[in-house]
């Protein structure tokens, strides 16, 4: 994409597909990051305004280090404005414990999301994300019912500790249906190649042993 | 139950005093368990409440045996597990006795008070060696500790090698159980030795070299595994990989060595060092395959393997195969492995399969034959099946080679050689004095590793034929196998095909023909398996005697039992077998009734009657004696010592080699003076068994030096110096401590809680929690895993959990539901401790828990498996835009966690039990009753089921098999009509 390098065009805020980025973030390597989306600077209260009503704030841990007081001011001039609220922390220093903790306890306080991004490739893409995703229907991460045979039936039986692939393949051509999986016998189960005494223990218990034992 | 011998007497004087806590460190073999119920049976009375935690399910089922054996039904050893009810389990306690407890049930009960802590007499944990400050039985000493300081605790372990974690590992158990004294009983310890070595068993080593092929196979494997270890190296130059070397390789604890390595950078290491890992894996497992399996299904877990290996479970071709396996030694393993079986001749290659109808009737007739059984077509068929070595439904161009393994054979000369050993001892004049001492039976005894081996061999013996050369005397138990082999990989291969095809018309499109061919193997494969149960009745039949002297234990029985065969077993006809199968029925209540009344005798007496039970079966049926019976048994740990005891064998094969075994038969030996007992002692020489066995021995030896060496350097943990007096001085530490946690100055009157779902004790963020001086409330919670305060609900996720849980749909669910009862949802993702703390980690599990097409790399060099993080960290966006209110913590490890936790539950009130578990429960009328959470996994996993109506489902049927077997209509009358049919399709879908 050549829209990383090209100079955003300047169009009215808050409009249009393009993340809105505070003069303040110049000079940021994220951006270099940001990609597959228009980018334009404009007035803003938070760092980011990647969504009508979504704002972002950036906060480099080596920065916080330096300057702990600098998100606190950014957090109360930010006011109560946008919906989503999000303080996207570029964590780049190894003692991140105790600051990621604060942040998250100050996030709960003022209504932020804290979002930690591990590179500035990682935050560009959470920032290009939000701004893609903006008027996204939850389908990707609701229950979908449109998987192929194959896969849920791997998904099913692999629910159980210590069945593989390899041992779900073998399942499926030695019973055929997951039905006939379930009525296999336990010396049934233990005559396949690859299986022991604790998957096959595993898997009985999963088939035969009671879902809840009734009071 | 023999006596014990002297040193199992020390070290019981040592470890028995209830005012002492201890740890005993035994060698593998020398009879644990013996000590163990020596020690239990000493508080089987109501007044005492001794707790054994930490024990397996069959442990618990043959220790608890095995206490009934030593007269301990006072009660007895009780079983606690999640399906006995709050109540019952009350009562229990209050019963007092000898309990044994699932550990994380004992966590909930002894949080919520439901066992009386401080009477408690003492906990018994076994497998101390798995104890570290992140298990629950830590958390239960904490608990045990904070409330009894009298009782005792006694730790056991027999697995000194899995003592290394850490610099000071035993430290850190005897720290984590609050113990100050630890005793070490190696195999070479004075005692011991001074016990065992009077007596010695008369052990004849056989080396048995592999077969030319086998030897191919077993060296191309190891040369794959130098290929991996050494590209496995070259990828990480900057590890320490001095301890990857092949030798290590044969082991299971090597693969926890390489991830403990990689951990620290497994983020940063691409999916061709996962693979790479996981390959060793899978060549050790095939090393000890090429061993024990025959050689049909070994060849068929290759094919399995590679069909894994080189599609996805999407039936897309994989781009990635693993590297050994296009190695020009992978090719000599599957050449190798297809000529054990069977050669095609490409003569006939062009040749069609005979037509399916004609291979139909002669098929089973070829098949009787095999079964050596006289149906009536059999005589017009003998002399055709004596000429043709090769069934009528093998493929044309195909000849069975049908290779067997050399040990096979072996045995059956040591059979034989023991046949005849017996037969020379009955021709001697009987001792003078056989009055005082019980003589072992002539029953041989053969070992085996697991219980596959053992009736693969049991198999073999039973259709043995005494006549054939060497290396074919299992020829037809080959034939058979060879067949349910064909019709195994039929199957395969139209799976195979109809994956490729896609999923939606693969299946309308099946050939007539293949449908002929199934419904004739279908056929067969039925003819097959009543054969198998007819032998099967026969078999019992012969061993009737001797499996009802081990049929005394019907619980060890359903797990393992005990196979016996007659060795020259000849070709009975088959109305033989059934009158017997018939005649087994019919007695079998009256064997049952006769070993009941055995079991309030003891081991001798069971003896006793089980000759006269022999003695009946010989005069009417003339059977074989016991003399002549052979029993083939998997190894099984501590429940061989009882299975020794019981049958009293003077001959015993050993068919693999094990270095527990050997002691317990020194054990054996040693409480049995006077026995002659033979052991034959089996390797594969120059293979991978016998450096195993080898190396076994010297890991065990110098684990136990380490110890010995740490125990004498070792500084006390300094946490048991507060004695008893102290615990007034300890809260009053921690309300300062809390205090000034908090940065609150009043004194807070309610100690700080979190209300935990009982399904999250499974983790061990609640046990960190508690150290952490929380209480924890354990309670079963519909919305949320941790209510942290009125309104602050939190839903933990570890990362696989976080990945699979967005792929099913259930976080979206639970998020909606957090969102509605609490003002603040939170979702943790909980990184591992040792393990890097970043999102990229993701790109390993993701491989296997969505697997996608793989798109081609946009970028050189860039990070590898970008496409998964990616996905990952676009379901956190669309769910935070989708619930705006959701609050994620970004905890590094469960440390961290608590440490948020205490945060966020600064100048908070506290939570409220009560109300949190009515939170959204209206749905699930089963409120704190024992959940089983494989099969609540499983049936969610299921299309048409959600979050929403899995508990509906749960209340509908009992399990999953259960559910399974319902009808279309049923189905769809719990889940609705479109679910329900997707549903039952999805269960019965290749039938």
């Amino acid at each position: 994409m050549s829209s990383s390098t090209a100079k955003p065009p300047v169009v009215q805020p808050g409009a249009g597909n393009n993340i809105i980025i505070s003069p303040t973030q110049r000079g940021n390597p994220v951006l270099e990051c940001i990609r597959n989306v228009g980018k334009e600077f404009g007035d803003i209260a938070a760092d980011y305004q990647v969504g009508r009503t979504t704002g972002v704030l950036f906060l480099s841990l080596k920065y916080h280090r330096l300057h702990p007081e600098y998100i606190h001011t950014r957090v109360e001039k930010l006011g109560h404005s946008y919906g989503l609220r999000i303080i996207l922390i570029h964590c780049d220093v190894s003692e991140h414990r105790e600051p990621i903790r604060e942040i998250t306890k100050m996030g709960l306080i003022n209504n932020i999301t804290v979002i930690v991004a591990f590179s500035y490739e990682d935050a560009g893409h959470y920032l290009s994300t939000f701004k893609q995703f903006e008027h996204k229907p939850p389908d990707l991460i609701k229950e979908r019912v449109d998987k192929d045979h194959n896969s849920i039936l791997r998904t099913a039986l692999t629910t159980i500790s210590r069945v593989n692939k390899t041992d779900v393949e073998t399942l499926k051509s030695s019973f055929g249906s997951f039905a006939n999986i379930a009525k296999a016998s336990n010396d049934q189960l233990q005559n396949l190649p690859g299986f022991g005494q604790v998957k096959v223990k595993n898997i009985k218990n999963a088939f035969d042993k009671p879902f809840r034992n009734r009071a | 139950m023999p006596g014990l011998l002297p040193f199992h007497k020390s070290i019981i004087e040592r470890i028995h005093d209830p005012a002492t806590n201890d740890l005993l460190v035994l060698a593998r073999g020398l009879g644990l368990r013996r000590i163990l119920c020596t020690l239990m049976k000493i508080y089987d009375s109501p007044k005492n409440l001794v707790l054994m935690v930490n024990a397996s399910q069959e442990e618990e089922s043959e220790i608890g045996e095995e206490l009934g054996l030593m007269g301990c039904r006072n009660p007895g050893l009780r079983i606690v597990d999640f399906e006995k009810t709050n109540k019952e389990r009350q009562d229990l306690y209050k019963k007092g006795g000898l309990i044994s407890v699932t550990s994380r049930i004992l966590v909930v009960d002894m949080l919520q008070a439901n066992i009386p802590t401080e009477l408690i007499s003492g906990i018994i944990v076994l497998h101390a060696e798995k104890v570290t400050a992140l298990v629950l039985e830590a958390f239960i000493v904490r608990l045990y500790r904070e409330k009894n300081r009298t009782g005792f605790l006694k730790a056991f372990t027999d697995q000194p090698e899995h003592i290394t974690s850490g610099l000071s590992p035993l430290k850190n158990i005897m720290k984590e159980l609050q113990l100050r004294s630890v005793h070490i009983y190696p195999r070479f310890h004075q005692e011991i030795k001074k016990s065992l070595e009077r007596r010695r068993a008369d052990v004849i080593e056989l080396s048995q070299p592999l077969t030319t092929s086998m030897s191919e196979i077993h060296q191309a494997i190891i040369q794959c595994i130098t290929i991996t270890l050494s590209e496995l190296k070259r990828s990480n130059t900057s590890l320490d990989l001095d301890d990857f070397n092949v030798e290590n390789a044969y082991f299971r604890s090597f693969d926890i060595i390489v991830r403990r390595q990689l951990d620290s950078v497994w983020h940063k290491v691409g999916p061709k060092t996962k693979q790479l890992v996981n390959d060793l894996g899978t060549l050790r497992r095939l090393l000890t395959y090429l061993l024990s399996y025959d050689s049909l299904q070994f060849q068929a877990y290759l094919e399995t393997l590679v069909a894994s290996n080189t599609t996805s479970s999407s039936g897309v071709l994989k781009q990635h195969p693993s590297p050994w396996m296009v190695t020009d030694a992978a090719n000599i393993i599957f050449q190798a492995a297809k000529r054990r079986c069977y050669t095609m001749s490409p003569s006939t290659k062009a040749a069609e399969r005979p037509q399916v109808i004609d291979v139909d009737e002669e098929g089973w007739d070829a098949l009787d034959e095999i079964h050596g059984t006289v149906g009536k077509s059999s005589r017009q068929n003998t002399s055709r099946s004596r000429k043709v070595d090769k069934p009528f439904w093998v493929p044309q161009g195909m000849d069975p080679v049908l290779e067997e393994l050399p040990k096979w054979t072996l045995l059956a000369d040591i059979l034989k050689e023991i046949e005849g050993e017996i037969i020379r001892q009955e021709s001697l004049p009987p001792p003078a004095v056989p009055s005082t001492v019980v003589p072992g039976t002539n029953t041989a005894l053969v070992m085996t590793s697991s219980t596959r081996e053992a009736g693969i061999l049991s198999d073999f013996l039973s259709d043995m034929d005494a006549e054939a050369p060497p290396g074919t005397l299992g020829r037809k138990m080959m034939i058979r196998k060879l067949y349910s082999y064909l019709a195994w990989k039929g199957k395969l291969n139209s799976q195979q095909r109809n994956d490729g095809r896609g999923s939606g018309s693969a299946f309308a499109a099946t050939t007539f023909e293949r449908q002929n061919s199934t419904a004739l193997s279908e056929a067969l494969k039925k003819k097959d398996r009543e054969k198998a149960e007819r032998s099967a009745g026969r078999r019992r039949v012969r061993g009737g005697a001797p499996s009802s002297t081990t049929a005394s234990s019907s619980t060890r029985k359903a797990s393992v039992e005990p196979t016996l065969i007659d060795v020259d077993a000849p070709g009975d006809s088959n109305m033989e077998a059934d009158s017997f199968a018939e005649f087994w029925a019919a007695t079998q209540n009256a064997t049952a009734t006769a070993v009941e009344s055995a079991t309030v005798v003891d081991a001798d007496d069971l003896d006793f009657t089980s000759t006269e039970l022999l003695v009946d079966f010989d005069t009417n049926y003339g059977l074989l004696t016991p003399e002549e019976t052979v029993v083939v048994r998997p190894y099984s740990d501590d429940g061989d010592d009882s299975i020794l005891a019981e049958m009293r064998p003077k001959f015993i094969v050993m068919f693999e080699p094990n270095m527990d075994f050997i002691r317990r038969i020194e054990v054996y030996k040693s409480s049995n003076p006077g026995l002659a007992v033979r052991v034959y002692h089996m390797v594969y020489g120059d293979s991978c068994e016998e450096h195993k066995y080898l190396v076994g021995i010297r890991k065990e030896k110098e684990s136990f030096e380490r110890l010995i060496k740490e125990r004498a350097t070792m500084l006390l943990p300094t946490l048991e110096a507060k004695g008893p007096g102290s615990t007034s001085n300890d809260a009053l530490l921690k309300t300062i401590s809390s205090r000034i946690a908090g940065g609150r100055r009043e004194i807070s009157t309610t100690p700080s809680q979190v209300i935990v779902d009982m399904r999250e004790f499974r983790s061990t963020l609640p046990s960190l929690l508690h150290a952490s001086n929380i209480i924890v409330v354990p309670a079963t919670l519909t919305v949320g895993d941790y209510i942290v305060t009125p309104d602050i609900c939190v839903e933990r996720k570890s990362l696989s959990d976080l990945i699979s849980s967005f792929n099913s749909g259930r976080l979206y669910t639970q998020c909606e539901l957090m969102s509605v009862h609490y003002k603040h949802p939170v979702l943790l993702i909980e990184f591992e401790e040792d393990k890097a703390f970043s999102l990229e980690i993701v790109s390993d599990m993701k491989s296997y828990v969505k697997p996608t097409a793989k798109y081609p790399q946009k970028k050189g060099g860039g990070i590898e498996g970008n496409q998964a993080v990616t996905s990952l960290q676009s379901k956190i966006v669309l769910l935070l835009l989708h619930f705006p209110r959701v609050r994620i913590i970004w905890a590094s490890s469960p440390y961290a966690t608590v440490e948020i936790f205490q945060e966020l539950k600064q100048a908070n009130p506290e939570p409220d039990p009560v109300k949190a578990i009515s939170v959204g429960a209206e749905n699930d009328a089963e409120l704190g009753a024992g959940i089983n959470s494989a099969a609540e996994e499983l049936l969610r996993s299921l299309p048409g089921i959600t979050a929403k109506n899995v508990h509906y489902v749960m209340s509908k049927v009992k399990n999953v098999r259960e559910f399974c077997g319902l009808g279309l209509e049923q189905v769809q009358e719990i889940l609705g009509n479109e679910p329900g049919k997707l549903c039952w399709e999805f269960m019965h879908r290749g039938e």
